[in-house]
């Protein structure tokens, strides 16, 4: 398959993700859709690694996973705290910062 | 057709059917197992690109340790609420709307793309060459890269530390 | 001693000078009353001293002294200088203010002996301040330093007749002479700009030099003349503005003797003597000075018929006596005119120290109610009447010469319309004054027309009228037997006038001046004509007389009807439309900001959308340029 079959794929998962961070309701969903358009971006880099022959889109990929997976975990983290303070995980209630 | 292909639209349709129910579900742990499902996907998209420790990392890392943490996510606040949790979506044709325009601007970009031939391997190791240029050109890097971890893991367990 | 005399003559500006620093500075000094007087009578006896040390010196062939400093620089050489310039009539004038001041400052001690020492110690700082700003304006060699100490002669009258600031009509008059003169003073100011901008140059010599340098009549002379001319009405009440003069008798009565008789009034007199050279280039202007001189003169003799306040008499005879002053100018004789501002300084600084004299003994100003007191007053009553002599142009006293210089030269002008007001002015002169000499000093035991007169004249607090304390009354008498002197001396020895007069001038400037001292004897004090019939035989003029000619009237109609209801226009557009932009904007500042605050929900969807669309705007430029 050619390059462009693989950017075409991380392209169609990145949207769904970005669709799904626009629109979920719920703090933790949109939290998966980032997940989704991240994995979008992993692709992209290791499919451009691989058809210019260097590892240097891989490497950059093993940072981005371990950096995703400790944003992910903060994430969460807050997640939680948020819904210890305020009782709610809905992104809709939580406009404190209105201006 | 090449058992590449076969394999490539198979892993496809997989990938983007969970990624689609990911964000379509109404029971968000229903979600999360989707999600699972498609970052396995995602693996098996790397092994075709002959990146097999980066499909290790992936499901490792992944598939492995983000799931299960949003799945503990998801049963603490389950239990703070005392509800299931469930979610629908708002805003759905103005999200359709512009992730169609995203996606249809990525994919006129894509299109201007030279293609490239995929260059043959051969024997080559690539987990080896991820290894040692990471361990040399990359090291700096890499030793920040854990000391980020062991920020992110202090910070987490303090934001998340039992209530007094 | 045979000092220079601008020497001495910056040494005369500097005395009252520092002494208003130092009253002004150090206020316990000035608290303390009769302290800081005497160091003010010591400042303007100082003053006084240089004068005339300075008149001496004064040389038969260069009689032109000048010092002066730079001051505001300009591009090439200077703009401005400040200094002092000593010639004939500086000096001579400095004489007379300094005279005047320092009996004034004399005689005040004894005039304003009841008041509090820190009221006392701010009329000797303002006296001060004065004498320094009107020596300041005689000495000045340029249009710039005579206009600022012009000003500052201004400010002071202000502050002198604003005295007893409580007093609400006090405070009114003060006010008012500082608005009229003020009016006038736009005039200069706008002459003497425009005239630097003709020249290039605010100095009296480089002005002389080109004036001789150029024809009569060249364009733009006129209107400078005439601004020029504007400020000198307004200080020297001429008509219109004359209106200030009278209402400025709130003041004590030395300040009436110094400022509105020799000194301030007289600055405008100064002003065109001193520019004389300038206002010969505009014929028409001096032809309208000495019209509105001669009217001036004329209507003020009317109008002093009508008083009863003795104040208001002498400052009425102070415009007339003013007007006969600018009509000689105008007729272009300014050396006449200028002769008659010196015996009129001091004969009219002695009728109002002689006023204030009755005044202190009988505490009031209607003459009316006074009567018979030659009898208590002997020696008021013989200063008085001196002074009087000399406004009536009697010979053997001072006015006598100086008058009929001024209708000879009004009538070798060519004025004869001017010369017939002036000399009607002038039977009226010696009509008025006697008038009050007559009802003030004298008086028989009938009833008059005005009222029953007092057998016994009018006393306060149980006690007789008499004579005021000695340092009231001296210098009284310095002024009497100086207006004599003068007089004596001018009969033997003065200059010859320039122009030549008819023989039947001199006789006839006397018996007007007789006519008028008869007239008046008959009425007052024989009661032989009846004041009221014959004030009534006037018919409207009476009437006019008595509201002033309506012109303070006039100034008020002007006043509401122009000046307050532009200054409402004004206001509304201020408000309205200025405000009302400025408002405007707010608003729709306020309104903007409410509507674009909606876009922070809060939520943070929205803001990722919100990063979405910006990238995505982003991707289609970026797209579209590749």
């Amino acid at each position: 398959m050619g390059l462009h079959a693989y950017l075409f794929l991380a392209a169609v998962v990145f949207s769904i993700g970005l669709f799904g961070v626009i629109t979920r309701r719920n703090t933790i969903g949109i939290l998966l859709g980032v997940e989704l358009m991240l994995n979008a971006v992993n692709i992209n880099l290791v499919a451009f690694s691989r058809f210019h022959g260097q590892t240097a889109g891989m490497i950059l990929t093993v940072f981005a996973i371990a950096i995703t997976v400790a944003e992910v975990a903060l994430g969460l983290a807050l997640v939680i705290l948020l819904f210890r303070t305020r009782r709610t995980a809905i992104a809709d209630q939580i406009d404190w910062l209105k201006g | 057709m090449t058992l590449e292909v076969f394999a490539f639209w198979a892993f496809a349709v997989v990938l983007v059917g969970s990624a689609l129910a990911v964000v379509l579900s109404k029971n968000l742990f229903h979600s999360v197992l989707w999600l699972a499902l498609a970052l396995t996907g995602t693996a098996g998209v790397f092994l075709l690109l002959d990146a097999e420790f980066l499909a290790a990392v992936q499901i490792l890392l992944y598939a492995g340790g983000v799931v299960t943490v949003v799945v503990f996510a998801i049963v603490v606040t389950e239990r703070l609420v005392g509800t299931r949790l469930s979610q629908t979506n708002r805003h759905v044709v103005r999200g359709a709307v512009f992730a169609g325009t995203v996606l249809t601007l990525i994919i006129t970009w894509i299109r201007r793309a030279p293609h490239p031939v995929r260059p043959d391997l051969g024997d080559a190791d690539v987990t080896r060459a991820i290894g040692s240029t990471l361990l040399t050109q990359h090291v700096l890097a890499f030793e920040l890269l854990a000391v980020l971890l062991l920020v992110a893991m202090i910070g987490a367990s303090y934001y998340a530390r039992p209530e007094e | 001693m045979s000092a220079r005399p601008d020497s001495l003559v910056l040494v005369a500006l500097l005395a009252p000078a520092a002494v208003f620093v130092l009253l002004a500075v150090v206020a316990p000094l000035r608290r303390s009353g009769r302290l800081a007087a005497l160091i003010s009578i010591a400042g303007a006896l100082t003053a006084l001293g240089a004068a005339i040390l300075a008149w001496r010196n004064l040389g038969e062939d260069i009689d032109v002294f000048r010092h002066v400093w730079a001051w505001l620089p300009q591009h090439e050489g200077v703009l401005a200088t400040v200094g002092v310039l000593a010639d004939t009539y500086s000096v001579k004038m400095l004489v007379l203010v300094s005279l005047v001041a320092t009996l004034v400052q004399v005689y005040s001690l004894g005039y304003l002996s009841d008041e509090p020492p820190a009221a006392l110690g701010r009329y000797y700082m303002y006296q001060s301040l004065f004498a320094f700003s009107m020596m300041g304006l005689v000495l000045a060699p340029n249009f710039l330093q005579l206009f600022i100490c012009w000003e500052l002669v201004g400010l002071c009258s202000y502050l002198l007749i604003g005295f007893w600031y409580r007093k609400a009509s006090a405070a009114r008059a003060a006010v008012k002479a500082f608005w009229t003169t003020k009016a006038g003073d736009v005039g200069l100011l706008i002459g003497i700009v425009l005239l630097w901008r003709m020249t290039g140059t605010f100095d009296f010599a480089e002005l002389e030099v080109w004036a001789g340098s150029q024809q009569a009549g060249i364009a733009g002379i006129s209107l400078i003349a005439f601004c020029l001319y504007l400020g000198a009405a307004g200080k020297s009440a001429q008509f219109p503005l004359h209106i200030w003069l009278p209402d400025a008798m709130e003041g004590p009565t030395p300040v009436s003797a110094l400022i509105h008789a020799a000194t301030m009034v007289t600055a405008g007199v100064y002003l065109l003597t001193r520019t004389a050279f300038l206002f010969e280039l505009a014929p028409d202007v001096m032809t309208l000075v000495a019209w509105v001189g001669a009217g001036t003169a004329l209507m003020a003799a009317i109008l002093a018929c009508a008083q009863d306040d003795i104040k208001r008499v002498l400052a009425y005879s102070t415009v007339s006596q003013l007007g006969y002053m600018m009509a000689a100018i105008g007729a272009g004789f300014a050396n006449a005119g200028f002769l008659h501002l010196l015996t009129h300084g001091v004969f009219k600084a002695l009728l109002f120290l002689g006023a204030g004299a009755v005044i202190h003994a009988v505490h009031t100003n209607d003459i009316t109610r006074m009567g018979r007191l030659a009898k208590s007053m002997p020696q008021t009553a013989v200063v008085f009447i001196i002074g009087t002599l000399s406004l009536a142009g009697v010979p053997l006293f001072a006015g006598f010469l100086s008058k009929e210089e001024i209708l000879g030269a009004v009538l070798a002008g060519g004025l004869t319309v001017p010369f017939v007001m002036l000399a009607v002015a002038a039977f009226l002169t010696a009509f008025y004054m006697f008038r009050v000499v007559f009802l003030t000093f004298f008086g028989t035991a009938d009833a008059g027309p005005k009222g029953p007169a007092y057998e016994e004249p009018v006393h306060a607090r149980g006690h007789h009228p008499h004579d005021a304390p000695a340092v009231m009354t001296i210098p009284l008498w310095i002024l009497a037997l100086l207006s004599m002197a003068i007089g004596i001396l001018f009969m033997f020895h003065h200059e010859e006038p320039q122009f030549e007069s008819p023989v039947w001038l001199t006789p006839a400037a006397v018996g007007v001046g007789l006519a008028g001292i008869g007239l008046a004897w008959l009425t007052f004090q024989r009661r032989s004509i009846d004041g009221d019939r014959l004030a009534s035989a006037m018919g409207p003029l009476r009437t006019a007389a008595h509201a002033g000619f309506w012109i303070d009237d006039a100034f008020l109609f002007v006043y509401r009807s122009v000046l307050l209801v532009f200054s409402r226009t004004i206001g509304w557009i201020d408000r309205y439309v200025v405000d009302g932009i400025v408002n405007v904007m707010s608003a729709w500042t306020v309104m903007g900001g409410g509507r674009l605050r909606r876009m922070q929900t809060g939520r943070v969807q929205d803001y990722v959308f919100g990063v979405a669309v910006g990238v995505v705007a982003l991707l289609i430029w970026l797209g579209g340029v590749k």
